[in-house]
């Protein structure tokens, strides 16, 4: 009877038995808000039915599990708070820089975060946190900024930005323009991931980029891989600088040493990729 | 209370219902034609078929935007032929649609099109509406993506992310969408889904209001009959018919698909599909999308590949009965293979429980060989199945039924 009874509970167990929960977080309380409904947790095979398409995005930089809770106050407006934890801190800020918009209304919340009529999002440690607001009125929307603090005080330490970032030069850098793509850079499976400024000097707008591969024998296969996409299989693959000519991408400045490979997109002029070759060099040699 | 078991002949009627074919006899969409493009300076042909009733003529498949933040690609997808470029009002927050108007900014309007969408608040576990859920919210989303576009219309705007029926004729999405027609923002209505398509895509026809449909098809669909024949009576009414998710999920990392391009073409062997707006983010996945716009005819070896994917993913057995002779203690391998996809892809206890019975298995089925002597067709690990579906026999049916 019991290994019978085992047996059953095996199978249904098997069958029926939720994804395992995730890293305990606890919504929060907040004035004049009552949380309704259950909270509702996605994972990575389920976040499709919570987001549709757009859960590919979030698959790319490695999303582990999402809980969502609705809250309504008594003028019947509702706010939906969105936790997706990823993997890494580093995939988190991904998947957050994707959707961050250079000129948003950015606020003090977790790392950072911006605000919009209806929405406030943001970034802490390896989570990025989405908060909606529906039927809100004006004063509702000092509230999204006290959910932000109080989800993020329960999220814990919040982390900073990758240390990385602050390897790009800082003169003519587009303010909050930093990415982390998290793979296929450029397009190219064979590149790794990537991070990314945006720059406008003198109108002239350009992108500097930096993949930092696992060693040099890793950077190695993927500049080969480049030059062999470009054609140009007979040339050695040797450290130093290169300049390519990508039919999709036109003129590009590619730097290699050792496990990182950096470059300039998207600039024609000479004297500036130099300049910013330079630039970025230098910065680089400070966080070696 | 009724017993919710299933009898040998009901089980045998579900059994047969669930061979629905793979394949569909080969016939050419109507209105499809071949054309010669200007891709990247080569000349390509391309198989465009028409968009339904909006007459729209477009390649068999163009680029879904959705996870694309690299501008040069989406360039090379249209100077490479793609014409219309699916995207979202909600993708990576906007800035989906605000990529694409970078990469348009200056192109003749004629030389492209986009397909853009708009969703409102829902119960997500009812799929219905909210208060919320406005005609003034609609246009105002409306505008802000025409604004992020850069452009005045878009071609098609789908309601977007509807499951329910209901939802199909939702009040305020319609007012919102003959308004937005009417001041010339969006030259046809659609409408777009992912779950309970064969509902949806019914209501969709019988509304009378739509002009597309974009919707979830792809050969691993538990209930891809359904969707196709719900996608054959849209079409007949006239309703141009966009596929998407046709490489499962969207996802091209799933590891259950070994060939894309078998995936995509699976799904335009259905002459009811007008075009498929598959997601891209790397250009060699651009080039297969290329390929298959030149000549999507499935091959006899991407159709073997297809099957026996489709088996190892549904555990559907295909019944090719090879096993029977190759088993030394003659077991119904094949009804055994139908037990354990009961138990483990439609998660029927009861009905895998009642086959079981019926085969009179031995006492421990499969434990007295030390190698099995079964080579499966489709792989399956047929012993180790055995092994565990035959556990069933010993349950109790008052556990299960």
């Amino acid at each position: 009877m019991i290994k019978t009874i085992g047996l059953i509970l095996g199978i249904v167990g098997l069958l029926w038995s939720p994804t395992a929960q995730a890293a305990e977080f606890k919504f929060p309380s907040v004035n004049g808000w009552k949380q309704v409904g259950e909270i509702q947790s996605f994972d990575s095979n389920t976040l499709y039915e919570y987001i549709d398409g757009g859960a590919d995005l979030y698959l790319a930089y490695d999303f582990q599990e999402l809980k969502v809770a609705e809250y309504q106050n008594d003028k019947k407006a509702s706010v939906t708070v969105d936790v997706y934890r990823h993997r890494t801190p580093t995939h988190a800020f991904g998947v957050y820089s994707q959707e961050r918009i250079p000129g948003a209304n950015f606020i003090d919340v977790g790392i950072q975060g911006y605000q919009e009529k209806h929405a406030l999002n943001f970034l802490s440690g390896n989570t990025y946190v989405k908060i909606t607001g529906y039927d809100i009125v004006s004063e509702d929307q000092t509230s999204l900024l006290s959910f932000a603090k109080a989800v993020a005080g329960n999220l814990g330490e919040k982390g900073a930005f990758p240390s990385i970032l602050a390897a790009f030069p800082g003169e003519g850098k587009v303010k909050n323009s930093e990415k982390f793509i998290a793979r296929k850079f450029l397009g190219y499976p064979f590149l790794h991931s990537a991070f990314s400024a945006e720059y406008d000097v003198s109108g002239k707008n350009f992108r500097l980029f930096i993949i930092e591969g696992k060693d040099q024998a890793d950077c190695r296969d993927m500049v080969e891989k480049y030059l062999e996409q470009l054609g140009r299989a007979d040339k050695t693959a040797a450290e130093g600088q290169y300049s390519l000519s990508d039919a999709y991408h036109g003129e590009i400045d590619l730097h290699w040493r050792g496990a990182r490979i950096w470059g300039i997109l998207d600039l024609g002029d000479p004297g500036l990729r130099a300049k910013y070759s330079k630039l970025f060099e230098e910065e680089l040699q400070k966080r070696k | 209370m009724k017993d919710k078991r299933i009898g040998r002949r009901d089980f045998m009627k579900t059994t047969l219902a669930g061979c629905g074919g793979l394949f569909m006899l080969s016939s050419e969409a109507k209105g499809q034609e071949t054309k010669i493009v200007d891709s990247k300076g080569k000349e390509r042909k391309f198989v465009y078929r028409t968009l339904g009733r909006t007459g729209l003529k477009l390649p068999v498949i163009n680029m879904g935007v959705m996870n694309s933040d690299n501008p040069n690609l989406i360039r090379a997808a249209l100077d490479s032929g793609m014409v219309l470029l699916d995207t979202a009002h909600g993708y990576m927050g906007g800035r989906n649609e605000e990529t694409i108007g970078s990469v348009i900014k200056g192109r003749l309007r004629d030389s492209f099109m986009i397909g853009s969408k708009v969703s409102l608040p829902q119960d997500r576990s009812t799929g219905l509406y909210l208060e919320s859920a406005t005609t003034d919210e609609f246009l105002r989303k409306l505008d802000i993506s025409l604004k992020r576009l850069g452009v005045d219309h878009v071609e098609i705007l789908y309601h977007h992310g509807v499951s329910r029926k209901e939802s199909v004729v939702y009040e305020p999405v319609l007012k919102a969408m003959e308004k937005a027609k009417k001041e010339g923002k969006i030259r046809f209505a659609g409408i777009s889904t992912h779950m309970n398509e064969p509902e949806v895509v019914h209501a969709t026809v019988d509304s009378k209001f739509y002009d597309v449909i974009l919707v979830a098809y792809n050969y691993q669909q538990k209930h891809m009959t359904e969707v196709r024949s719900a996608i054959a009576r849209a079409a007949q009414a006239g309703i141009g018919i966009v596929g998407m998710k046709a490489i499962r999920g969207g996802n091209r990392q799933s590891p259950t698909v070994q060939s894309a391009a078998a995936a995509l073409k699976w799904v335009l062997q259905d002459p009811n599909v007008h075009t498929i707006v598959p997601g891209f983010t790397a250009f060699d996945e651009m080039e297969t999308d290329l390929a298959v716009m030149e000549n999507p005819t499935l091959t006899e070896d991407e159709k073997k590949g297809l099957q026996k994917e489709a088996s190892l993913t549904s555990l559907y057995c295909q019944g090719c009965r090879q096993c029977l002779k190759q088993c030394r203690d003659h077991l119904p391998v094949p009804d055994l293979m139908r037990a354990y996809m009961y138990t483990y892809n439609y998660r029927n206890l009861a009905l895998a429980q009642d086959l079981v019975l019926s085969l009179n298995l031995p006492n421990h089925a499969c434990e007295d060989c030390s190698q099995c002597s079964v080579t499966c067709s489709v792989g399956f690990n047929v012993s180790a199945k055995i092994k565990d579906v035959a556990r069933l026999k010993d349950v109790a049916a008052e556990f299960i039924a």
